[in-house]
């Protein structure tokens, strides 16, 4: 067989999967009736809202004075941008809290991991990277290591109370290498101090162990089992670590079980641009995504239905994109948080906008790159390309909820 | 008078609106509170504290119903505040009308705390029209709704919250900005802050002492200062002292303002953390000042500012800006996380008290027991490097014009600079490198020849005694010092004195002597408090120019690296181009470890390539092993007829010597000896199953002397002769097949020319960066231009495009790149391969979309492209075998090559008829160029590289550097000088 007739039957092949894709993609619409925003679909967002007013939910009312800022933590500082004389700043791109409670790693564009005590905002560790490129960060269940990762394509382990050397600088305690592309995102398995989930641009997700170094398994990637292109987030299931779900530029959100790791469990279509950020719904069974197309979804994992969507109304196409979500501990509440600098609060249930954090005072003045509530609900960070990061916090009377 | 509608909705949302006040003038004062006596303030008596260890563990105070607190709250507050209703006779007014139909008790309260409140006389007769001036509101608010709060304890049964109250009183906007004062206060909430303040009230003198409760109070610190206030009897005049202080701060924007009133933002200094509102109302530097003098106000209590405990011995730490001291309870609450050093929160992003300039980085012992090692050796290290505490350049002012920022540097990074440089004017001798505060004599003698400040003035040490120095009248002591010196000083000389000490008189050439040369001058200098030149400031002259070698301070080493991205699909050479500046720039471009590996990796492709070679050696084997069946059946057949005995001899001696006469059928010049043939199924075996690295390159040492043998063999040598056949076989191969015995050597040490041929030495990593200057050329003496230059650092990022995807989320990583160097493929034109969806196609064109995304990213927006088409040398080649034609984009590309050739007999005419390759080069140029400004409407740089020849990559490297420079001066010219640099810059482009 000729290399110009092998071309040609590849060429043949690929054109009968995307017809057939295009095809499965009208019929699970059809089945979905999630045919854009439908009248359909309006009518579903409608039910889940009638039934959970016919339950006696009353809409969430949220004073400006409700969420308030509480601390602003400045110290990623210093990148330089035009001129000699130009602007110094640095983004926030990720941040992560601690299981107890009060600590927070946030990574930024100087290079630097910054350990913070939400309470006093003190750094407590400054960790130099050896790639500034960093994208994502996650603390230790333990809260004794914390891991990076980004453009250098490896997720780096840092543990905190291992000694510095002269310059200050903390050595990797173990270097995860294995992915072809980006580490977009990484997940500690909760619980365990030696399994970490990421997610990479090379599209697929890695289930690691940290001890030896090795992948555990892999989810998608060779065969067409898995996302079709890069993966951006990664959430780990609460109630079931074995369960995770994954947020992808290929527009769908993808369920994986660890032990099976050749392909999703299911993948979740809906939005129409690529899925920024994903999250377990703190009852396990349901999970937020936000996306590129302005709006955060609510997915149940069991049926594979979208339940609500949250949209805000723009005109056309300047729909601003969701960069990170987080539910509220009683999963009442979605913070979502929008490349414009704006900070909502969406009330789950009746996908009703309950409180614009960018609207108060203290608020960011750029784009919200990543939120994080701490493990007991009671307080949310928010990071931004403005340098800085806040920690929001129940005022008064509100309850966390 | 000031308008403002409250409106408070019913069961819902509370939202109010501010309006702008367009009334007339205000004639008269405006209500004002009076200051009040210290002992008048609202106390909150002692609540046991047992039961807030609990909840202030948590960061967040857990909402408490507001019942459970009102009751035994209100008693102490309405107690305390009952005997106020004497104090200000304008608020009480105002609030009477306000509470009228509450009761009595939360109308004393309310009374106690209309002291401290603005309130405009006209507000209306119920609580809801409460208006406030427009200006003073967005003060007055801000007194008004933490007093609000007080009562909300009270009324808390009539009105559900204080929110509403604070809401209903408070306009729009004010309203956040009060939210985010006081909110910032803490997750402690705002809108039920009586429930905090009985926390805080609560445990008035554990405040700032108690290290249990320090946590969830660090949470409060900013609030707390006014509710310590009313925790002691003893700082009972804070208030007050405030009021007053704060009004200077204020008053500056609005100096008419009568003082009473503006004595509204109670905690607004300590509060602002990042000073958005002070800021607003007035310029940064009014500000500071205000601060300053705010704090002076205090400060002769010599106690503690936050906690006015203490006393002046008591150990404190200070601002570095506005002098605020504090004690080692309230330190890391006032001074927050200390980004830019020791500055109280309200003072981050202010310049630095110059007078503290020389304590920068000096940590005391207090920090240092407060925090670990690593805090506080943060902190002092953003003290002394962050660029808001560096000395502002235009603060001094050498020979009267004030410095800019380079200058600054190069004035503080000489080998000799001036000690404890601080804001002043100055002069400077540029010639001998004396030194001196404007107006005086010389203090000091620094590098000479530093391009910084204007020409030295006559009289700028304002001497009178006609002797000049380089253009300077000298003063008394310098005269007296030349004279003991032993110059010649009659007749009133102008001398001019080089940096070694040697003069000579203006207009003459020979040197008279050196100044500085007897030992006694220098005594004569010291008693005289006059400079000598430093050993160091002979060598000067050499050092400035080694300035590259210096290690920069950290802020500058940020400012001055400039960052290129080098990006391209796979395969355009951008591997190659960044191997090539590390080779060029670095001086040592690959360390032992990369070396080692590199070596490895060039190993393990070398086995790659021999299992690509020994399958076509099967491949070629089979194909003539069939050619002869076929061969030896046609014969059989014909032998019948046509046998010769001729013919049957010379068909034996052939298979005869071809090999052993037993095997004869199986043998052709492809046959290998059993040995080899099982070495080389099983490399193939490994390669098939994928796992070639895994096994190699660790078994080199075993199998190096078989692959020796291998390559010798003819069977591989013939193979390797048809190697054009083996499409797998990349063209680099052959450069590395020829040296495979030496290469597979477990002592080989890869070379430079190696590693820049070899594949996948970057690629394995998606992201590579190399720092770099470029290198001084030597010949040419540098001015100061080309010196500021050598300053310039460079950092290449090159990024594998494969490993990243189409979407590119990642582009917004590189929001600081300055230029885009984009590498494609010349010889790409005719390849194919698969783009995202699956689809074949034409490198040429992926490459194209791939930098239309590029271009058109919102992140890349008015940043310079350059184009770098790569892989000329091929391009060449191929073009005269395959028409450029075969990209489709290309298909209108039909050079006057053939006829222009021919017609064209005078070859070495003044332009020499551009070669096909040279045509088509421009051609795809222009093309890009056409593409990119109708995206961008911009101008695209293109520039012309082979890859593998260091010359032409550094080429294209300077080109780079010469577009960023270009862009750095076209921002300092008009507009019509920048036009005579873009064409320039069009005549080097391509």
């Amino acid at each position: 067989m000729s290399v110009a007739e092998l071309k040609e039957r590849h060429m043949a092949a690929t054109e009968t999967v995307n017809a057939l894709r295009e095809r499965l993609k009208q019929k699970r619409l059809l089945l979905l009736d999630t045919d854009g925003l439908s009248w359909e679909l309006r009518s579903m967002n409608l039910a889940v809202a009638t039934y959970a007013r016919s339950q006696g939910k009353t809409p969430l009312t949220f004073g400006p004075t409700d969420l308030v800022c509480c601390r602003n933590l400045q110290g990623h500082t210093g990148k330089f941008r035009g001129g000699l004389l130009g602007m110094l700043t640095y983004e926030v791109y990720s941040l992560d809290w601690t299981a107890e409670k009060n600590r927070i790693v946030s990574a930024s564009q100087d290079g630097r991991l910054i350990v913070w005590n939400a309470l006093t905002s003190q750094k407590t560790h400054a960790i130099k990277l050896p790639c500034a490129w960093v994208m994502t960060c996650a603390f230790s269940p333990s809260g004794l290591s914390v891991a990076c990762g980004g453009l250098d394509s490896v997720c780096s382990i840092f543990n905190l109370n291992s000694p510095t050397d002269k310059d200050g600088n903390s050595p990797v305690a173990r270097m995860l290498s294995g992915h072809k592309g980006y580490v977009s995102s990484c997940q500690y398995v909760p619980d365990e101090d030696t399994h970490l989930i990421t997610s990479s641009g090379d599209q697929t997700c890695v289930l690691w162990d940290i001890t030896t170094g090795l992948r555990t398994s892999v989810f998608g990637g060779e065969f067409q089992s898995g996302h079709t292109a890069d993966v951006l987030s990664v959430s780990i299931n609460g109630s079931n670590s074995r369960m995770f779900v994954s947020g992808s530029c290929d527009t769908t959100a993808r369920l994986w079980d660890t032990r099976v790791a050749s392909r999703a469990v299911r993948t979740f279509h809906g939005h129409e641009g690529d899925v920024n950020s994903v999250k377990f719904f703190p009852d396990g069974n349901r999970f937020g995504t936000g996306s590129d197309d302005g709006t955060c979804r609510l997915f149940d994992i069991r049926t594979g239905h979208q339940l609500q969507v949250y949209q805000q109304q723009h005109g056309d196409n300047d729909a601003p994109h969701v960069t990170s979500i987080a539910f509220s501990i009683s999963g009442r509440l979605l913070f979502a948080g929008y490349s414009n600098g704006d900070c909502y609060v969406w009330d789950t249930l009746l996908a009703k906008m309950v409180l614009d954090l960018g609207s108060l005072q203290n608020s960011h003045g750029g784009r919200i790159s990543c939120l994080g509530l701490s493990s007991d609900g009671s307080a949310l960070c928010t990071g931004s390309w403005d340098t800085t990061l806040k920690i929001w916090a129940f005022g008064g009377h509100r309850r966390v909820i | 008078m000031p308008s403002g509608r409250a409106n408070v909705g019913d069961g819902g949302v509370q939202y109010s609106f501010a309006m702008e006040y367009h009334g007339p003038p205000i004639t008269r004062d405006l209500p004002r509170a009076v200051p009040i006596n210290v002992d008048r303030i609202p106390v909150a008596a002692v609540v046991s504290q047992g039961s807030l260890s609990d909840k202030l563990a948590l960061p967040v105070v857990q909402p408490i119903l507001a019942s459970d607190i009102t009751n035994k709250f209100s008693k102490e507050l309405g107690l305390g505040l009952g005997s106020e209703c004497l104090v200000s006779p304008t608020s009480v007014i105002a609030y009477e009308r306000q509470i009228g139909d509450d009761d009595s008790v939360s109308k004393e309260l309310l009374l106690g705390l209309g002291t401290e409140t603005t309130v405009s006389p006209n507000s209306g007769p119920s609580n809801h029209d409460c208006r406030l001036s427009g200006e003073l509101s967005c003060l007055g608010t801000l007194e008004m709704n933490p007093d609000g709060r007080y009562g909300s304890g009270d009324f808390s049964d009539v009105i559900n919250s204080s929110t509403e109250l604070g809401a209903s009183t408070t306009s729009h906007d004010l309203s956040k900005e009060l939210l985010a004062g006081v909110g910032s206060s803490g997750t402690l909430g705002f809108s039920d802050s009586f429930d905090k303040s009985r926390d805080l009230l609560g445990s008035p003198s554990d405040f700032g002492v108690s290290n249990t409760c320090k946590e969830s109070l660090d949470i409060n610190d900013l609030s707390q200062p006014d509710w310590a206030s009313t925790e002691s009897a003893l700082s009972f005049d804070y208030p007050s002292s405030r009021v007053s202080s704060l009004q200077v701060g204020d008053c500056i924007s609005e100096p008419a303002c009568d003082e009473r009133g503006n004595l509204v933002v109670t905690f607004r200094d300590i509060e602002s953390e990042d000073g958005d509102l002070t800021e607003g109302l007035n310029g940064a530097e009014p500000e500071i000042t205000g601060l300053k003098k705010e704090f002076e106000v205090r400060a002769k209590k010599g106690t503690c500012y936050r906690c006015f405990k203490g006393n002046r011995f008591t150990e404190k730490e200070v601002c570095i800006v506005c002098d605020a001291k504090y004690c080692s309870n309230c330190v890391l609450r006032a001074m927050g996380s200390m980004p830019e050093g020791r500055k109280c929160v309200a003072c981050i992003g202010s310049p630095i008290d110059e007078s503290k300039r020389g304590n920068l980085g000096k940590c005391s012992r207090m920090l240092k027991r407060l925090l670990n090692d690593l805090e506080v050796r943060h902190i002092m290290k953003a003290e002394k490097f962050c660029s808001m505490n560096q000395l502002p350049s235009e603060y001094v002012c050498v020979n009267g014009k004030p410095l800019c920022h380079e200058e600054l540097h190069l004035l503080q990074s000489c080998p000799n600079p001036p000690k404890k440089l601080k804001p002043g004017n100055y002069w400077y001798d540029k010639v001998s490198g004396l030194w001196g505060k404007e107006g005086e004599k010389p203090s000091k003698i620094i590098s000479p020849h530093l391009n910084v400040g204007g020409p030295i003035k006559t009289d700028a040490s304002n001497g009178n005694t006609q002797v000049f120095i380089n253009g300077r009248e000298i003063t008394k002591v310098e005269l007296r010092m030349l004279q003991l010196a032993g110059v010649q000083c009659a007749g009133n000389p102008h001398f001019w004195v080089n940096e070694d000490g040697s003069y000579q008189e203006e207009g003459q050439k020979n040197t008279k002597g050196y100044i500085w040369g007897k030992a006694g001058t220098k005594l004569v200098c010291a008693v005289l408090s006059l400079p000598v030149p430093s050993k160091s400031t002979y060598s000067c002259g050499e050092q400035v120019n080694n300035m590259v070698s210096r290690s920069l301070p950290d802020y500058l080493e940020q400012a001055t690296l400039q960052k290129l991205l080098l990006i391209g699909l796979s395969g355009s050479g951008t591997s190659t181009m960044f191997k090539q500046a590390k080779i060029l720039y670095k001086d040592v471009p690959f360390t032992e470890d990369e070396r080692e590996n590199i070596k490895l990796l060039i190993q393990g492709n070398v086995y790659g390539y021999l299992g690509i070679l020994l399958e076509g050696r099967e491949r070629f084997e089979d194909e003539s092993l069939n050619e002869r069946m076929n061969y030896n059946c046609s014969r059989s057949q014909t032998a019948k007829l046509f046998y010769t005995m001729q013919q049957f001899v010379s068909e034996f001696t052939f298979w005869f010597k071809a090999g052993h006469a037993d095997e004869n059928d199986e043998k052709t010049i492809y046959s290998i000896c059993p040995r080899l043939k099982a070495f080389s199924d099983w490399l193939l075996k490994i390669m098939v199953s994928g796992t070639l690295e895994a096994v190699f390159p660790a078994a080199t040492r075993e199998y190096a002397p078989l692959v020796e043998e291998l390559w010798d063999n003819a069977a591989i040598q013939a193979t390797y002769d048809r190697r054009k056949e083996l499409e797998m076989l990349p063209n680099i191969a052959s450069y590395f097949l020829e040296r495979a015995v030496d290469i597979l050597r477990p002592d080989y040490i890869p070379s430079n020319v190696d590693i820049l041929y070899a594949e996948g030495i970057t690629s394995s990593n998606g992201l590579a960066c190399v720092d770099f200057t470029f290198p001084q050329p030597a010949s040419d003496d540098v001015d100061s231009a080309d010196q500021h230059d050598s300053l310039l650092r460079f950092q290449l990022i090159r990024v594998q495009a494969r490993g990243f995807g189409e979407n590119c989320k990642w582009l917004e990583m590189f929001e600081d790149v300055r230029i885009v160097i984009f590498c494609v493929s010349l010889s790409d034109y005719d390849q194919f391969a698969v783009d995202g969806d699956g689809t074949l196609e034409n490198k040429m064109i992926l490459s194209r979309k791939f930098f239309e995304s590029i271009v058109t990213h919102p992140t890349y927006d008015q940043l310079d492209f350059l184009l770098v088409l790569n892989k000329f040398d091929l391009f060449e080649e191929k073009i005269e075998q395959v028409p450029l034609t075969q990209c489709e984009w290309f298909d209108d590309f039909h050079p006057l090559m053939s006829r222009h050739r021919s017609s064209n007999s005078n070859s070495n005419s003044i332009n020499n008829s551009p070669s096909l390759s040279q045509l088509a080069f421009h051609y795809v140029a222009v093309k890009f160029k056409r593409l990119f400004s109708s995206l961008t409407a911009r101008k695209l740089y293109v520039s012309l590289v082979k890859g593998l020849e260091p010359d032409s990559v550094d080429e294209a490297l300077k080109y780079a550097r010469e577009i960023l420079k270009w862009d750095e001066e076209s921002a300092n010219f008009s507009l019509s000088e920048y036009s005579m640099y873009s064409t320039e810059a069009s005549s080097f482009s391509h």
